[in-house]
């Protein structure tokens, strides 16, 4: 039998039960559409979350107080214990490191910013004239502090756009203007161009920069720093200039052995690696509990053919009896089932798609979200083969069932 | 043509044999028109359901064509059902939701040597030749019994067999389609084709012009006739 023959039959048996064919690829449907949802949206999630670990620079390197011993473990600091094991001293070892064009770092505490009857609680960043290059911090009204303003322990702060509304509304110039924070009086000399949300979620536009000497010793009362980031000579290689930074604070430190360094270095194509991997196997892991409504479709199809060979007993007997042969009789079972997933993968595919487009719709338009639409080919791809496997897998057995049926018997059943 | 020796069929029922065939010979050449009549239970339908290839026998030997059933594969007995062999079965077996035209199809649908493009003619002529040319592309459901049955028949002549088999053809028929169905065999054997008819109905087995009568699994008698209603048109009247 041709198959044009077999895919003929197909399509008028197809016709005859619309309501039960389409019954039956339902559950195919459903699961295409679930993992083409999830594998899109999964794809788009990690784009979103790389992009904004790149947002934060580039070629950095990281430094954390708190060592990890070798071991996948959180630093110290991230488990809530204060380490106080990064300060000036190695700020100014790395600058001097040729490796290293330029080093920032890093102190934070939250406190109410408040101009006239206006507040906001806002989270404040002590840190240093470089923060604005090495971060990509753009100051859309007035000018970043200096690395004179910090040496001079001036009062002077940077502030996110949202900060800025909140505290002086839209029509307001805030530049020249004095704000409080913590009970501290600091003149803000610039805005920062709108930033949205940062790596963590958090939002980049209402923080407050200031020097970072005036953090630690009027606001915190602290010598050391949470972080600091060292943007990497890009004459050098990134990992040179990891092990680089490594010498230098050990150097400092006094450490001879490295399984005992009191800080946790990472690089910013580390964090990518690591971000990248974990959300792939996120993607990974969902499309596969997504893929287990395949599997239920794919029995539910089983079932469907198993009630049709049995209906169409007679027909087979008919069939057989006029010339087909077992593997005729099985061709044609199998056409049926391969069309039925066909078809359900290929509406499966259509409403994933719509479900993504929509998903972009209300993340971009209505959240804001940075986020991109993205209906990766491989998906559809491995989509269309699957709902076909899906068939020629589940469509199998009922197959063999019809094929197997002696002419007679069947001719002969009630 | 066909070449039956010593033929037999065992049925094991929950290990208790039941014989439907004891021993059957005969022959019957090309051209003849034969009836395989009997009692009910007699055997005739299983000997006819060898005779087809559409079973096979547990004991003797069956040659069609000088081939002994016994050296075919079930795909070469398949191929042989489609190229040498019609059927008309009691019951029509036609699908009820396709057209006429699709039912005499089906069995092109297995042929090797038809081309697609030859189905169309060898279809209108078969249905032509059964008088339903008009009903060409009337659903097989809304036909009558007669008309189910004469379609049944184009379907078992457009491979252009060389023997028809048909098992109580009339058999769900009032007399005049039946009467018709059976002018038409008649006509069909005038031309050449070989018919193998099985019936209990004396009056339906008395288009043959031989008459092989089945009781208990044997052939009780093997016995050329007169065919007192051969050419039997009165019945188109």
């Amino acid at each position: 039998m041709r198959i044009k023959d077999s895919l003929n039959t197909a399509v008028d048996n197809f016709k005859h039960g619309k309501m039960r064919s389409f019954l039956t690829m339902l559950g195919i449907v459903i699961g295409i559409a679930s993992v083409i949802v999830l594998m899109a949206v999964g794809q788009s999630a990690q784009d979103y979350i790389l992009g904004q670990v790149q947002g934060i620079g580039s070629n950095l390197i990281f430094i954390i107080p708190g060592g990890t011993n070798g071991k996948f473990q959180s630093p110290a600091q991230s488990q809530g214990i204060v380490i106080t094991s990064l300060n000036q001293n190695d700020v100014d070892a790395l600058s001097r490191e040729p490796s290293i064009d330029a080093v920032v770092p890093l102190v934070s505490g939250q406190a109410a910013a408040v101009y006239g009857d206006n507040n906001m609680t806002v989270t404040y960043q002590g840190t240093t004239a470089n923060f604005f290059p090495v971060r990509n911090f753009v100051v859309a009204n007035g000018y970043p502090f200096t690395a004179a303003d910090v040496a001079a322990y001036n009062h002077v702060t940077v502030i996110g756009s949202d900060l800025a509304k909140t505290l002086f509304g839209p029509y307001m110039n805030p530049i020249g203007k004095e704000i409080r924070l913590k009970n501290t009086t600091f003149r803000v000399v610039g805005v920062l161009e709108s930033k949205g949300t940062g790596p963590g979620g958090v939002n980049q536009d209402d923080l407050a920069l200031i020097p970072a000497t005036v953090a630690q010793s009027q606001m915190l009362g602290i010598t050391y720093f949470n972080t600091i980031f060292a943007s990497a000579n890009s004459q050098y290689d990134i990992s040179f200039v990891k092990s680089r930074v490594q010498s230098v604070l050990e150097r400092n430190h006094g450490i001879t052995n490295s399984s005992k360094d009191d800080f946790t270095i990472e690089t910013q194509q580390d964090i990518l690696a690591i971000l990248g991997s974990i959300t792939s196997v996120m993607t990974l892991f969902l499309a596969a509990i997504a893929s287990i409504s395949l599997v239920v479709g794919g029995v539910g199809i089983m079932n469907i053919m198993l009630v049709s060979v049995i209906e169409r007993t007679r027909e087979i007997g008919l069939r057989k009896s006029v010339g087909a042969t077992e593997g005729d009789i099985l061709q044609q079972f199998l056409v049926e089932s391969v069309m039925i997933t066909f078809f359900g993968g290929v509406i499966g595919i259509t409403i994933g798609a719509g479900v993504v487009g929509l998903v972009w719709v209300i993340l971009t338009k209505f959240v804001g979200f940075a986020w991109t639409f993205e209906l990766p080919i491989s998906a559809i791809v491995i989509a269309v083969l699957v709902s076909t496997g899906v068939g020629l897998v589940f469509g199998i057995y009922p197959a063999r069932q019809a094929a197997r049926k002696s002419p007679i018997d069947a001719l002969r059943y009630e | 043509m066909i070449s039956v020796t010593n033929l037999e069929k065992t049925y094991l029922d929950d290990g208790t044999p039941t014989y439907a065939l004891r021993g059957a010979t005969f022959t019957i050449n090309k051209g003849e028109f034969v009836s395989i009549v009997g009692p009910s239970g007699s055997g005739k339908s299983t000997l006819l359901h060898i005779l087809s290839f559409l079973d096979r026998p547990t004991g003797g030997r069956y040659a069609f064509l000088g081939k002994s059933i016994d050296e075919l594969s079930d795909k070469e007995l398949a191929i042989i059902r489609n190229e040498k062999m019609g059927f008309v079965f009691q019951a029509f077996n036609l699908l009820s939701r396709l057209s006429v035209y699709e039912n005499v199809e089906i069995p092109l649908f297995y042929a090797h040597d038809v081309a697609p493009s030859a189905r169309k003619d060898r279809i209108e002529k078969a249905v032509a030749s059964v008088g339903l040319a008009e009903k060409l592309y009337v659903e097989a459901g809304k036909l009558s019994g007669g008309q189910k049955q004469r379609v049944a028949i184009a379907r078992a002549l457009v491979m252009q067999p060389d023997v028809l088999f048909a098992d109580e053809p009339t058999g769900n028929l009032d007399s005049q389609s039946g009467a018709q169905v059976m002018g038409i065999l008649d006509d069909l054997n005038q031309k050449g084709h070989t018919i193998i008819l099985v019936t209990h109905e004396t009056y339906t087995a008395e288009f043959a012009d031989r008459i092989i009568r089945i009781k208990d699994g044997k052939v009780e008698s093997d016995l050329k006739v007169n065919a007192p209603r051969r050419g039997g048109k009165e019945f188109f009247k």
